[in-house]
This record gives structure tokens, C-alpha cells and sequence, in this order.
């Protein structure tokens, strides 16, 4: 059976921090982790990264809509009020990056992970519900004056 | 000094595109997979090529080895950026045929180091 420790989700903490420090040009500190069911942060656009291999889950990233438009923007040098349908593509790529980054890292350790292709959630309103096998943690992160989440989610077998 | 960002990200494209210009290349083309790159550089051709690994339609991997497999571009320098950042991804990449490798997220100067070492060797 699979579980969530430090061996998982520092690479998860440091892979976020590496991407948006990179890539975002916004240094981000991390918050205590929250492990199991507990309250889920309002969040409108959630980007999503399975992962197979030893192990099986999703790495999943959670920000309101002014947060993804402010990270769009400063990913592709225009003010947040200006981005509009860039966003969904952005925050892909920042998941997909955040996966990816993730993968390496245990890769470095000798684990083979394969990682899909990134889905980016937008709306109001609406519930991420995953089988009821699963382990949780998330990752808060403060970013400036918002708040982002990282979430990683692992299958018991 | 021409290039050709094939990424199917357009934010991917723009993030690469600005960080050129940052470090000093200005003329950029774009495509948004390996097929389209492909029918770029027979229309007009690039200096060198900074691809993504995974596209729909034709990957980054198929793409290069489309590029190695045209006489007039067997040459041409191809820098891939992508987070397939395994040891078998890169000993796949180096098969296909890239010259050099950065993996995502990156920095300019790791842009700038990369394509310097390329234009060298």
C-alpha cells in the first residue's frame, strides 16, 4: 500500500517553489500541509497531472480565477487585467511543470513515473470528488497576498 | 539568427519567446506541433529549433527524426524543452537526433548557456 510521507511530498513542495520562483517570477512559501479530507480552500480553476508507474495519483493545483489570471500574466510579461484566454493555458503548463518537476525529482531516487497530459478546470460552484481509495495532502501556498494549493493524491494500491 | 519555437502551449511559445528576446534573439517563428514545424521550415526555413516533446498531431520526438531524415535540415540545430527530464527520456531525445536539452522550468541563462554551447559545436 502506497503513502503519502516527507519522501513524497518534499519533491512535491520543492518542484511548486522551483516553478513559480522560474517561471512565475512570484517567490511562493509554503504553508502546513493538510493532510486527508480536510476543508478544501474556494478555489475556481484547478489544474490536473495523473501519474502511473510505482506508484498511481494526480498532482492537482487549486487558485481562485483573479490568482490564475495574476500568475498567467506574470508567466507571459502582460498585466493580469489583460489576460483572458491565455489562463487555462497557463495554469496547464504551471501543473504540468509542477508534475513534471514532482517526476524528476523521484526519478532522481529511482522511481519511473509516466505523467499524463494537463486538464484545467474553470468554473464556480463545483466539487473535485475522487474514489473513496485514495490518501490526500495539500499543500497551501502563499503567494504574494493569495493563496494557492497544491494537492497530491495517491491511490492505496 | 532565426528559430522556430514549436510548442503546442501557446503560453509555452510565449514564455520561450520572450526569454529569447531577453538574452538577445529578436526573429522568432512559431508553430504549434511537428507538422506544422515541418511545413515551416520547408516555407522558410530557421537557424535552429526549440521543441517541446509532447504535441498532438505530430510529437517533438517524430519531429525531429522528420527533421533528421530531410537532407536539406539534417543539420539544423534542435534544442528541446520539455519536463520529460528522465534518463531514458533524454537517451530517447539524444536517438532521435536533438543537440541539446532543457528541461522545464527553466531560467534565461540556461536558454542563453544551451543555444551558446549549440552554436559552437
Amino acid at each position: 500500500m502506497s503513502q503519502i510521507t516527507e519522501d513524497l511530498l518534499q519533491p512535491l513542495i520543492a518542484a511548486t517553489e522551483e516553478v513559480f520562483e522560474t517561471m512565475v517570477f512570484r517567490k511562493v512559501g509554503s504553508k502546513t500541509p493538510i493532510f486527508g479530507e480536510a476543508l478544501r480552500p474556494t478555489s475556481n480553476v484547478v489544474g490536473t497531472v495523473g501519474f502511473t508507474g510505482e506508484r498511481c495519483g494526480l498532482v492537482a493545483f487549486y487558485s481562485t480565477t483573479e490568482t490564475a489570471r495574476e500568475i498567467a500574466g506574470a508567466m507571459l510579461g502582460m498585466p493580469a487585467a489583460d489576460v483572458n484566454g491565455e489562463m487555462p493555458d497557463a495554469i496547464g503548463e504551471v501543473t504540468n511543470m509542477i508534475a513534471g518537476g514532482f517526476r524528476l525529482k523521484l526519478a532522481e531516487k529511482g522511481e519511473t513515473l509516466a505523467i499524463s497530459i494537463p486538464s484545467v478546470t474553470i468554473g464556480s460552484d463545483f466539487y473535485t470528488k475522487y474514489a473513496s481509495d485514495v490518501q490526500r495532502i495539500l499543500c497551501p501556498f502563499r503567494m504574494d497576498e493569495n493563496e494557492i494549493c497544491v494537492e497530491l493524491i495517491l491511490t492505496r494500491n | 539568427m532565426r528559430f522556430l519555437i514549436v510548442d503546442d502551449s501557446t503560453t509555452m511559445r510565449r514564455i520561450i519567446i520572450n526569454t529569447l528576446n531577453k538574452v538577445g534573439y529578436q526573429d522568432c517563428a512559431e508553430a504549434s506541433n511537428g507538422r506544422e514545424g515541418m511545413e515551416r521550415l520547408a516555407a522558410g526555413g530557421a537557424d535552429m529549433v526549440i521543441t517541446d516533446w509532447n504535441m498532438p498531431e505530430m510529437s517533438g520526438i517524430d519531429f525531429i527524426r522528420a527533421i533528421r531524415a530531410t537532407p536539406a535540415l539534417k543539420d539544423l540545430p534542435v534544442l528541446m524543452v520539455t519536463t520529460n527530464a528522465a534518463k531514458d527520456d533524454i537517451v530517447e531525445a539524444l536517438k532521435a537526433g536533438i543537440n541539446s536539452y532543457v528541461v522545464k522550468p527553466f531560467t534565461p541563462e540556461t536558454i542563453k548557456e544551451k543555444i551558446e554551447g549549440m552554436l559552437r559545436s
